[in-house]
């Protein structure tokens, strides 16, 4: 890994990412006020790797998920930042548009049209969800889901992200005859067939027979492999899958897993794997990010975040999973909770600072991303990443509550 | 869409209360009465008999006055000679002012009815359904600008509304060959049935909004699915994502709706024809409207005949909504107005 493709020499994009984020933010426009739900958020994800981004839930790990395939519903929307994507023939097509930024052969989607990332979802992005239950349509049979997104993405393929391509055959009156006859299909017979044997493929028994069911008569193991059959449609160059195990129970996780892991090893392809799961970080990711409220506070390799980790945050996730070696020491928590992420009352400090056990008067002041030892991807946002705690200097521990009770009796 | 569970649920709610089955036999038997009525009806509906005018219905007589002037010994004496009129097995609900029969005449009302019913519904799905799914699904301003339109027409009262439609379009019918007497079938029966097509159009029109509203509940809580963002995330299209993901499921309401709807249609036919506004001469509300000068005079029936048929045809068609409604889905409650 050469210094070049760090973080540091902010040139937009590596030769090697095939997917560079850089400074994203998300914001939700609510009634109590602005939420800062990704704040500048910057991460690379390479080929053929997968990257976990962990935290405790709130801390924006989906919004980021859904901001990189522009998914995000009102009232969020992403203000700004870089989402830069390799394609050849798409950077190829652009290269002399003054609207779209193109780098090298990384197109940047948040210059492009919605039409043009939509175009994307599918053929290059596609994401399973936490929930395989919700994620079904119970009025469909699973093989007509799974085979309509094949649909989608052969007639994508037969004219590259043309819209029309996609609606074609599907216009309003068809999807009235569609509802009234519904032997008569959007959906050809060879998406049929390959929507059966991508059900094989993820290791589903009689894949003929289930595809004709409906969701409700799958477990819920099942489903979640009939789901990600259902976003290796499209053969995506990049899989998001959020918390894709969350809902199963630990013997069809490590299933579960095991599968996402040779597909991923099997087709080349990148996975962005969201958990909250530190167990599934360690299993699975070859390079990890943990996020806090809505910011990444350390990036680095596998054994970066578990043998060396930096920020006090990573510690405090780190020690609050038990060992089963040595069950002696309690298990440490995190005190206290995510913050609220409303704009006004975020400021500019490390957020972390109100429940670090290690915050100095330093801590007051936002923190920038600095290197930290290990490999050369380790860094993290935190200044003990060059310093010694130095507990002459900590911050009362009061510090953050005599805010909050000035906070109160401000309303 | 329809799934063992709904099927189940119907048979259930169907053994459970004679509701169901009592509204059912009603709207059979409305359907089988419209659907063959040259079949049906014992006469021509539209042919006059000047000799038989205002027969009274089976088990009714009707008392007549004779009140004739004579001379008797230069002066003028009047006489009043009370004849006594009875039913007419041939004419089973008698006749009206101009001696045309009225039970074929509320048999061949019963086409006009449902054939506006059914078609205005149709209209008012094809209409409504389309746009309240779309608000309901794009949200913000799309949402809050059909949805101003919906309240905007609801604001109107639909008779009202329906009046000054066809005050402005005219009242444009049009011909439907009846079939059996094409066929041969039935001879001596009316060769075309006149189907009211504006007002067909207008109730339509006015009763639009009652399906926008449901389909964009609907649409609302159903694109917050999950199922809905992976669709979403796969690269479907949003008018596929309309058509695959959210009409289906937001299906069962608006069959409700539709059933109660073709009822409140049913109504709304029946006032505009009272009123005179139909266009077409076969019609329960025409017959009320043309009976309700003969109810002083005694000939109640030329009113009642066609009002009871309009009553039952509309409980009918009101307890088959309350069944579909109690089965498909417990949570909704009945909307829509006349």
């Amino acid at each position: 890994m050469s210094r070049e493709t760090g973080i540091q020499s902010r040139s937009p994009t590596s030769a090697e990412a095939l997917l560079s984020v850089r400074d994203l933010s998300t914001r939700f426009f609510t009634e109590e006020g602005q939420i800062n739900a990704v704040e500048s958020l910057s991460f690379d994800v390479r080929n053929n790797e997968i990257l976990g981004i962990v935290g405790e839930s709130g801390s924006g790990k989906s919004v980021t998920a859904l901001s990189l395939i522009d998914l995000v519903e009102s009232p969020g929307r992403v203000t700004a930042g870089e989402v830069w994507y390799r394609d050849a023939d798409l950077a190829e097509e652009y290269r002399d548009d003054d609207s779209v930024a193109v780098d090298r052969d990384h197109v940047d989607l948040r210059t492009v049209s919605d039409r043009v990332r939509r175009g994307l979802r599918g053929p290059s992005f596609s994401m399973i969800f936490q929930d395989p239950m919700s994620s079904f349509n119970p009025s469909l049979t699973v093989g007509e889901q799974i085979a309509e997104a094949v649909e989608v993405q052969r007639r994508a393929s037969a004219t590259p992200r043309s819209t029309r391509a996609r609606t074609q055959g599907y216009g309003f009156g068809r999807f009235i005859v569609d509802t009234l006859v519904p032997s008569r299909g959007y959906v050809t017979t060879p998406s049929k067939e390959r929507a059966v044997e991508l059900l094989e493929q993820v290791g589903i028994p009689d894949p003929t027979e289930r595809a004709e069911e409906y969701p409700n008569q799958f477990s819920g193991g099942m489903l979640q492999r009939a789901m990600i059959a259902q976003a290796l449609a499209g053969e995506p160059d990049l899989l998001i899958a959020d918390e894709p195990t969350t809902a199963l129970d630990v013997t069809i996780q490590a299933q579960i897993l095991n599968l996402l892991r040779d597909i991923q090893t099997e087709r080349g392809m990148s996975v962005i794997l969201i958990t909250h799961d530190l167990g599934v970080i360690a299993r699975m990711c070859d390079r990890v990010c943990v996020m806090y409220a809505g910011e990444v506070v350390e990036r680095g390799s596998l054994d970066d975040i578990f043998e060396r980790p930096t920020h006090p945050y990573t510690q405090g996730l780190l020690g609050s999973i038990p060992d089963v070696q040595d069950p002696q020491p309690r298990l440490q928590p995190i005190e206290g909770n995510v913050p609220g992420l409303l704009d006004e009352e975020m400021g500019n400090r490390c957020y972390f600072a109100d429940r670090c056990p290690k915050a100095m008067d330093v801590c007051l002041e936002t923190p920038p991303e600095r290197d930290a030892r290990g490999s050369s991807d380790h860094a993290a946002k935190c200044v003990l990443t060059d310093r010694e705690y130095a507990p002459a200097e900590a911050l009362p521990e009061t510090h953050f509550e005599a805010a909050e009770t000035r906070g109160e009796t401000d309303e | 869409m329809i799934s063992p569970r709904v099927i189940r649920n119907l048979k259930k709610q169907f053994r459970s209360s004679l509701l169901p089955k009592v509204g059912l036999l009603l709207v059979i038997g409305v359907i089988i009465v419209a659907v063959f009525a040259p079949l049906v009806a014992p006469h021509n509906p539209t042919t006059q008999n000047l000799d038989r005018t205002e027969l009274p219905p089976l088990g009714f007589t009707k008392t007549v006055n004779d009140t004739s002037a004579q001379m008797v010994d230069g002066e003028v004496e009047t006489v009043t000679e009370v004849t006594t009129v009875n039913a007419t097995l041939s004419y089973p609900l008698g006749t009206d002012g101009l001696g045309r029969d009225m039970l074929s005449r509320v048999i061949y009302g019963a086409r006009t009815s449902l054939l506006v019913g059914v078609l205005g519904t149709t209209l008012a799905v094809l209409v409504g359904v389309p746009v309240g799914l779309i608000a309901g699904y794009s949200g913000e301003t799309v949402d809050d600008v059909l949805m101003r339109l919906a309240d905007v027409s609801l604001a109107f009262p639909s008779l009202v509304l329906a009046v000054a439609l066809i005050g402005l379009w005219g009242r444009a019918t049009v011909s439907i060959p009846d079939p059996f007497v094409a066929a041969g079938v039935a001879s001596g029966m009316p060769p075309s049935t006149t189907l009211p097509i504006t007002v067909v159009i207008v109730v339509g029109l006015v009763n639009w909004v009652w399906f926008a509203r449901v389909a964009r509940g609907e649409a609302l809580s159903l694109r917050k699915q999950e199922y809905v963002k992976a669709a979403r995330a796969l690269g479907a299209s949003d008018i596929r994502i309309i058509g695959r993901h959210v009409l289906p499921n937001a299906m069962t309401p608006i069959i409700v709706l539709g059933t109660v709807q073709i009822a409140a249609i049913i109504l709304l036919e029946s006032a505009l024809s009272f009123l005179g506004f139909s266009g077409t001469t076969l019609s329960w509300g025409f017959d009320i409207s043309q009976g309700q000068d003969y109810v002083s005079s005694g000939q109640w029936w030329i009113a009642t005949m066609p009002g009871i048929a309009i009553m039952l045809s509309v409980i009918g068609i009101n307890l088959v909504g309350d069944w579909l409604r109690d089965a498909l889905d417990p949570d909704i409650e009945g909307e829509g107005g006349t």
